[in-house]
């Protein structure tokens, strides 16, 4: 069993990456890597799902901040789906740090910051 | 006290008494006639033998040569730390019963612990483990080890049903046959290894405890398959390792035997563990591989149960289809564990499955079964239940309620139907913690599992361990860091708690490196906003974090 899992999805204009289970040192580069490798250079941006993440810690946060600056340096946005009363909204609040990117409380509402551009007909 | 008297006893011979411990370095008197008839062991075509036709004949050479009533071999399985009956003559219960013996104890297991030969004059007054080796009247027994190259490989043992006293020649023997035995069982073994990896039926009859589940934080399971007498059966179980400090337990049984029973439960096994590890509970995995049996369209029926043990709490989630009730042993109390059960997987199309609790105390174990174990012809089910009870009460770990049901349960004659047992226990929390932990990053998820189990016992609330698991998990991590070369890479974890209050103390030997970038120091601001007082202590030796937190708690 790995500690966490993270599995991709592409929508219209961004990638949404649900990561499961626990981040630690152990782990946050690789998630970052997976997560920022999975990108593909037309996407607007990444929405980071953390809903269902059970733990994330100050190496954890670190790669994030890490992987904004990676998808600013492309042009692309990080929205990060972190609902009130999660265990990551609470690793946050007691790094004291200030959000590292955009956060709604839901998938749905990352998505519709993106620009809505209709998917190629076929 | 008795055990250490006993262990003298073993080293110092004393004729007269149980056990005479027989030195492998005393020199061995005259060869007697004996020993010159047991050229027969290194016979060089004994290499070139499978591993099956090979123990048969080391036992028959061994029984002429001594003169014995029973033989036996049993070989280490090095991860179980334990003795594995896998050939014997006059005593054949050992091997069918799967006979396990762990290192260090009973007189095979010291045989191994000590690499020495023993010999055991009256068995009635001795410390032996195994109950085969009484119910089968042996009087006297002569052990050694089998070694090849220094590596302990198993043990090599004869038995007598009339007390007889082996002496120096007979030890030569035996020494001899186990020195010339243990290298060709050793190559064949291995030979027999890579033939078992093309072997289903073997992989199906063998499964093996997946790796490093013996021993999880917060619990030990103990696993073990007896495969009927003549049959293929269709019994299984599962150890999975969950999300979350979980682990899930599955036993289940396919109705029917042979080929089609065994294959079936070889796709249900998969399909259970694959819902699983989806994350379902207990009732909902059941349901979907009912709907997985459905979808076959083919008769086919199992019964099975799957039970979620989680590791922060010691509680259970349990699921069952028509399965046997579990037991619990509670010390010297074991109790069935009754739940209203579904019907059986594939007896009815979309069933719902409800889901039960059972909550354990640490220490406490849960023993999952198979009907092999408990059902004789003529005699009500819920006698072999009750008498299963009886048996694994007082049972002080799970590998030890495995050997006792195995030993009470399993008939001597063998099994009609296959058995499988999987029984997990909870393990006992420690009022206070003083771990010495490998400094490597992977460490902290073990830290955090062990702290959660730790805070739950101490009566804390669900924030009261989110925010002190993060923090010492914290101050673990830096400890991690600092062990660069040349400190040692270990660190010490520390915990106690008096009055609500709780104390975690992290001491490193490295070097105090400043904060390193943004990281570390959101670290330590996570430790002192997450901890009512922190304290750091920078000495030359190394770095101590002590930190305290008053229990929220409900």
């Amino acid at each position: 069993m790995s500690l966490a899992d993270v599995q991709i999805t592409l929508a219209p204009n961004a990638l949404v990456a649900h990561v499961t289970g626990e981040i630690d040192m152990s782990n946050a580069e690789e998630m970052g890597a997976t997560v920022i490798g999975a990108t593909p250079i037309e996407a607007q941006g990444v929405v980071l799902d953390l809903s269902k993440l059970d733990y994330l810690d100050s190496a954890g946060i670190y790669v994030i901040y890490g992987m904004r600056s990676s998808l600013q340096a492309r042009g692309q946005a990080l929205i990060l789906v972190i609902p009130p009363r999660s265990p990551v909204h609470d690793a946050l609040r007691l790094s004291g740090a200030e959000h590292p990117g955009e956060v709604t409380e839901a998938v749905e509402d990352a998505l519709r910051a993106f620009d809505r551009v209709d998917p190629p007909s076929p | 006290m008795a055990e250490a008297d006993r262990q003298q006893q073993v080293r110092r011979p004393r004729l007269g008494t149980g056990q005479i411990a027989l030195e492998s370095a005393e020199p061995i008197a005259e060869p007697s006639e004996q020993v010159r008839s047991s050229h027969r062991f290194s016979d060089p075509a004994l290499s070139e033998l499978s591993l099956e036709t090979l123990l048969d004949e080391l036992l028959n050479r061994t029984q002429e040569a001594l003169g014995v009533d029973t033989v036996a071999i049993l070989l280490l399985d090095g991860e179980a730390q334990q003795l594995v009956a896998r050939a014997a003559k006059g005593i054949e219960e050992e091997v069918e019963r799967g006979v396990r013996i762990p290192i260090g104890r009973g007189f095979a297991g010291r045989i191994a612990a000590e690499r020495v030969a023993i010999f055991i004059a009256d068995v009635d007054h001795a410390d032996v483990l195994n109950p085969i080796l009484r119910e089968k009247g042996i009087r006297s027994l002569l052990g050694a080890p089998l070694i090849v190259e220094g590596t302990l490989i198993g043990v090599l043992h004869v038995g007598s049903l009339t007390p007889r006293t082996f002496g120096q020649d007979d030890l030569a023997v035996l020494q001899l046959a186990a020195a010339r035995a243990a290298p060709a069982i050793e190559r064949a073994s291995l030979r027999a290894q890579l033939a078992h990896e093309h072997s289903v039926s073997v992989a199906l009859q063998r499964s093996l405890l997946p790796k490093g589940m013996g021993e999880f934080t917060g619990m030990r399971v103990a696993v073990r398959y007896v495969p009927a007498r003549e049959e293929v059966g269709g019994d299984w179980y599962d150890v999975i390792e969950l999300p979350r400090g979980r682990v899930g337990l599955v036993i289940g049984d396919v109705v029917g035997h042979g080929i089609a029973a065994a294959a079936l439960m070889g796709r249900l096994r998969t399909s259970l563990h694959a819902y699983a590890i989806e994350g379902h509970g207990p009732g909902r995995t059941l349901e979907l591989v009912d709907r997985f049996i459905q979808s076959l369209n083919e008769p086919a029926m199992a019964t099975a149960a799957y039970a979620v043990f989680d590791t922060y709490n010691s509680m259970v989630q349990y699921a069952t289809a028509g399965h046997l009730p579990p037991v619990v042993v509670s010390g010297a109390e074991a109790r069935v564990v009754e739940v209203t059960p579904a019907p059986p997987l594939g007896a009815f199309p979309y069933g719902r499955i409800p889901e039960h609790e059972i909550g354990l105390a640490g220490g406490d174990i849960l023993f999952l079964y198979t009907d092999g174990l408990v059902e004789r012809r003529g005699v009500p089910l819920s006698d072999g239940i009750d008498a299963l009870a009886q048996s694994v009460r007082g049972a002080v770990s799970a590998e030890e309620a495995c050997v006792a049901a195995v030993a009470d349960l399993v008939p001597l004659e063998g099994l009609r139907d296959d058995v499988a047992i999987v029984a997990l226990q909870s393990s006992l929390v420690p009022s206070e913690l003083h771990l010495r932990l490998p400094a490597e990053p992977k460490t902290l998820a073990q830290v955090r599992r062990i702290l959660r189990r730790w805070l739950v016992e101490r009566g804390a609330n669900e924030g009261d361990v989110a925010e002190v698991t993060i923090a010492v998990s914290e101050a673990c991590a830096n400890a991690i860091e600092h062990a660069y070369p040349p400190a040692p890479a270990s660190f010490q974890l520390d915990a106690w708690g008096n009055n609500g209050e709780i104390t975690v103390a992290v001491r490193d030997t490295g070097q105090w490196r400043s904060t390193r970038g943004q990281n570390r120091g959101r670290g330590l601001s996570i430790i002192v906003a997450a901890m009512d007082d922190v304290q750091i202590d920078r000495l030359d030796s190394g770095t101590e974090v002590v930190m305290r937190r008053r229990l929220r708690q409900t």
